[in-house]
């Protein structure tokens, strides 16, 4: 039974002025996924959140979260009452103190979780009384971690929830995602560039280089079919142009020949052994290297 | 005794995580009849995606090294690792530790007879020269 | 809670504002017996031109309790401290700096844009209307003080002038504040369109006895005791298109 995916974009187009932000981009994150948005600064993670959430109105193509448009005020209120959201920069009100905040944000949300907010300012060790100015940085976007995720919410979007924390606040929130993906069909939505945490938890990716997806798809059918294919000459390295598909990257060095194919060794085997290598190696590609190839391979 | 899986390394979470329940039933740290902790909780002691343990214990009830019981939970099986007794395992250690002396001997660093080891398990194709 | 946050955001600006007008409206009542000590040196002075004859106008109104109060709270005071908090107030708006950074965290709450501003901008209007009325208030309540009275009707119709006939400052600083990110340049602005309206209406009076400050300080009703009704619906109306345009700028912004 296909579910409707909760987030579905399709070719979601944003220009600011002269610069394209986003050009073209689609995505689709099924209910109940813990969805990592991977990309490098500047490649439309955070304007395609913005669309999401309504704070930035698309130029182009379509934007659906719940199965509403993004892009109508009035659907994205109610887009917004479902989804617990903590920004990049994780900006609350500096002049307000954390339990005022609190109060200021539990009215909107009819289903917010007092239970939660109870055992998340124990655990996160929140003061209630600070001022949210003097809090630090891995402070504060614990307590935005908290304002998200007593909503009730079905859905939690967040732009680098890590970002700036040391290893043992990041593995906190990271935790604290596990323990809320899933539950009631929870989805999780999170952009990052730390590639090890997103495989450390992210079921299903999508890599967005320069405004458009790159690459999307199950994270373990991602890792079972890119392999890396390394071939060893007794002389310099032929030139070699693959006819089969999936090559991603191709590298000459001295005497070894390195290709990443995307869809996994045997297309490229028969190929690859005509060539005379001296041995054959295929081997595992770790995330990071398949994201580095897959943004790199424009230039 | 579970520990954190290595998101790195290139191999899938799921395996890391079957190779260590077996490993553990091998060793008898794991004993027929024992109880795996519940799907849930151990993705949130090991800060992974519930559905990379899940996908792990369906395997390995598909391997016959455990079962999972209705509402029950999941269980180590009378027979652990499927017609393979600890014993077949625990008689291999001693030719893997005469290859790896035999290695070092040959002055091979542990790092280099570890990649040999993985690369050897990770599927991998070794085809002999072919002199051009 | 929006009305929440919109008074823990104006607060401070809010009790200074109304401290420093109280001090100032006791400051007025407590000034009058000496002012009556010096009215007898007050014809000896000669100032020309416009200037000259405003000062002489002051003196003349001071004679009577009612016109003191009305030329020097109403028409000077109040009226100037008052258009600059009606300012202050408009130009701290909701999404800029003063709010203390948390545009996005505002924007991802379920509320419509329009919900934000108008909240925001009725906060602050009553918070205007506080500010014109309790002052206003305290002055027919410390006259006895002095032996004199100042009727508190008229010091609520001359409030509630005050009130309706400003709110556009407050409703085009407000709207400056969806146009710019920053605090100062709507405020800037806001306070320079008053001050350019002000010495405007000075200098064409002979030509055009109407205006905007003296609909605010409610001459019509202290000369004549005639409400200014259409003056205010006009003002009125005036502010809520300001707002109205608030709201429609705010929601074609992106963020």
């Amino acid at each position: 039974m296909a579910d409707a995916p909760v987030i579905d974009v399709a070719g979601l187009q944003k220009r600011y002025g002269s610069i394209d932000a986003v050009r073209g981009l689609d995505l689709q994150v099924p209910r109940g996924s813990i969805f990592g948005f991977l990309g490098r600064n500047g490649a439309g993670k955070t304007t395609t959140i913005k669309v999401l959430l309504g704070m930035t109105r698309p130029s182009g193509g379509a934007a659906r979260v719940f199965g509403l448009a993004a892009d109508a005020p009035g659907a994205s209120v109610e887009i917004r009452r479902r989804t617990g959201f903590v920004s990049e920069d994780k900006e609350l009100y500096d002049f307000m103190t954390v339990a005022e905040i609190v109060r200021f944000t539990a009215p909107f949300f009819p289903r917010w979780r007092r239970d939660l907010e109870e055992r998340y300012m124990r655990s996160f060790e929140l003061p209630p009384d600070a001022k949210v100015k003097t809090l630090s940085r891995g402070t504060r976007t614990k307590l935005a971690l908290l304002l998200a995720l007593c909503r009730g919410a079905e859905l939690l979007v967040l732009d680098e929830p890590t970002a700036g924390l040391d290893p043992a606040a990041a593995e906190d929130v990271l935790q604290t995602l596990v323990v809320h993906a899933g539950r009631d069909e929870t989805t999780v939505f999170f952009s990052s560039h730390q590639i090890a945490e997103v495989e450390q938890i992210a079921d299903r990716i999508a890599i967005v280089d320069r405004g458009r997806t790159a690459l999307a798809g199950a994270l373990d059918d991602l890792r079972e079919s890119f392999r890396r294919v390394q071939l060893v000459f007794d002389r310099e390295a032929p030139q070699a142009s693959f006819r089969a598909a999936g090559v991603a990257r191709v590298r000459r060095q001295g005497r070894v020949l390195t290709v990443i194919a995307s869809g996994g060794a045997e297309p490229i085997l028969d190929e690859a052994r005509a060539l005379g290598p001296v041995s054959v190696d295929v081997g595992p590609v770790t995330l990071k290297e398949i994201f580095l190839e897959t943004v790199a391979s424009e230039e | 005794m579970l520990f954190r899986p290595n998101p790195s390394l290139g191999v899938p979470i799921y395996l890391q995580l079957m190779e260590q329940v077996k490993h553990a039933v091998e060793t008898g740290a794991l004993r027929p009849g024992d109880q795996l902790p519940g799907i849930r909780p151990l993705a949130e002691e090991l800060v992974i995606n519930p559905n990379t343990v899940a996908k792990a214990y369906r395997e390995l009830e598909h391997d016959g090294v455990i079962e999972l019981r209705h509402g029950a939970g999941a269980f180590v099986t009378a027979h652990g690792a499927r017609g393979k007794a600890a014993d077949t395992v625990r008689a291999a250690q001693p030719v893997v530790a005469a290859a790896v002396e035999r290695l070092r001997a040959r002055g091979l660093t542990d790092e280099e007879i570890r990649r040999l080891f993985e690369a050897e398990l990770a599927g991998l194709t070794r085809t002999g020269g072919q002199r051009g | 809670m929006l009305w929440y946050k919109a008074w823990l955001e104006t607060r401070w600006r809010f009790v200074i504002g109304l401290a420093i007008l109280m001090v100032s409206a006791c400051g007025t009542v407590f000034a009058y017996p000496q002012v009556m000590r010096l009215m007898p040196l007050a014809s000896t002075v000669h100032a020309t031109g416009e200037l000259g004859r405003r000062v002489q106008e002051a003196v003349e109104l001071a004679r009577e309790y009612r016109g003191y109060i009305w030329s020097q709270w109403f028409r000077q005071n109040l009226i100037q401290m008052w258009t600059v908090f009606a300012a202050i107030l408009g130009a701290g708006g909701l999404l800029s700096q003063s709010s203390g950074g948390g545009a996005l965290y505002t924007l991802s709450m379920p509320a419509s844009r329009a919900r934000l501003l108008g909240v925001r901008a009725a906060a602050g209007l009553g918070e205007l209307l506080a500010l014109a009325v309790v002052p206003s208030l305290l002055i027919s309540l410390l006259s006895p003080a002095i032996g004199d009275s100042y009727s508190p009707v008229d010091a609520l119709v001359h409030s509630a002038c005050l009130f309706f006939g400003g709110a556009v400052f407050y409703a085009l600083a407000v709207l400056l504040s969806t146009i710019f990110p920053d605090i100062w340049r709507p405020l800037a602005i806001a306070l320079a369109v008053a001050a350019v309206i002000a010495i405007g209406e000075m200098f064409v009076r002979d030509v055009w006895p109407y205006g905007i400050f003296s609909l605010m300080n409610g001459e019509t009703y202290f000369r004549s005791r005639h409400i200014p009704w259409a003056g205010l619906v006009v003002t009125t109306a005036a502010a809520a298109a300001l707002l109205y345009g608030a709201a429609s700028s705010l929601e074609r912004q992106d963020f």
